[in-house]
């Protein structure tokens, strides 16, 4: 399937009706498996004790943080390389869903961080950079509700986006290239992952449950956006006519 | 998971608040969907009347 093929709305919106069942059902089981592993089946840390089981939603919350940023920077791409017009649809939708998972991964952070480091917040690089990435998504956002013309709310919305992408490895690599109270990457690693079985798979399971969520709310916010979209034209013609 | 445990309330809330958050963002956008769907069917009629 081609991404022109994707480019008429009305095929978007029967390939997105006929795909969200199944994506619901996939979220619904992910997470009763993964919620399951959680908080029932996984032991508790022999440091942390259940304190660790904050690590199965701040996590994957924070790998969507940062995935879902990264889909909006490549969609401003295609919008701004490709002018396909459903991207900039793409783009505008994946931002209040990336901000409040990483609005979840900086509060179940604090939650983490005030038992295990003492503090609700520290000024350390993953910190930094993910209050940083917080801050991309709100200033994308308040761009879009700023801007009353929506071609050039677009267009300053995907440099922002695209200038913003920078901070994405920033946060990814902050554990490594500085010092920090954040453990170094235990799951993606070169060597395979550092964590035990009995955390990982429940941690994974978390992770493409999140996913999955994603991926159905964008497609309905995505649906949303496009029926705004057009209501706003039958407004327009509707005023030319009069 | 103990819920006796020493800070077995972080978790707790950690738990509650991705719930309140995740779930209250999924509801704000299927009633965003299925208002803007209406309304767009709605228009869309509406003009189809007035052409007819």
């Amino acid at each position: 399937m081609t991404m022109q093929y994707l480019a008429n709305p009305t095929r978007f919106l029967r390939l997105a009706n006929a795909l969200l069942p199944y994506l619901w059902a996939l979220t619904a089981g992910l997470l009763v498996i993964g919620l399951y592993g959680a908080l029932v089946s996984s032991p508790p840390d022999y440091q942390q004790g259940e304190t660790v089981r904050i690590m199965y939603v701040h996590v994957p919350a924070a790998w969507m943080a940062l995935f879902v940023y990264s889909v909006m920077a490549l969609a401003s791409a295609v919008a701004l390389i490709f002018r396909h017009p459903l991207a900039d649809v793409a783009a505008k939708t994946a931002a209040p869903l990336g901000a409040a998972f990483c609005f979840l991964a900086l509060a179940t952070g604090s939650l983490w961080g005030k038992p295990m480091w003492g503090a609700w917040w520290v000024w350390d690089a993953r910190l930094a950079s993910m209050f940083v990435l917080m801050l991309l998504y709100l200033g994308y956002m308040a761009i879009w509700a700023a801007i009353e013309e929506p071609h050039r709310a677009a267009m300053v919305a995907r440099i922002v986006a695209l200038v913003g992408f920078i901070n994405v490895p920033i946060v990814k690599f902050s554990v490594d290239w500085w010092n920090s109270l954040h453990q170094p990457a235990s799951v993606f690693r070169m060597d395979g992952p550092t964590i035990a079985a009995p955390m990982l798979w429940p941690l994974l399971v978390m992770g493409l449950a999140y996913t999955f969520l994603f991926l159905s709310l964008h497609l309905v916010a995505m649906r949303a956006e496009i029926a705004a979209r057009k209501i706003r034209q039958i407004q327009i013609a509707e005023i030319g006519e009069r | 998971m103990d819920f006796a445990a020493a800070h077995a309330g972080f978790v707790i809330a950690a738990y509650g608040l991705s719930l309140v958050v995740l779930g209250g963002l999924s509801a704000h956008i299927l009633l965003r969907d299925r208002r803007l769907r209406a309304a767009a069917r709605r228009l869309d009629g509406e003009r189809g009347d007035t052409r007819a």
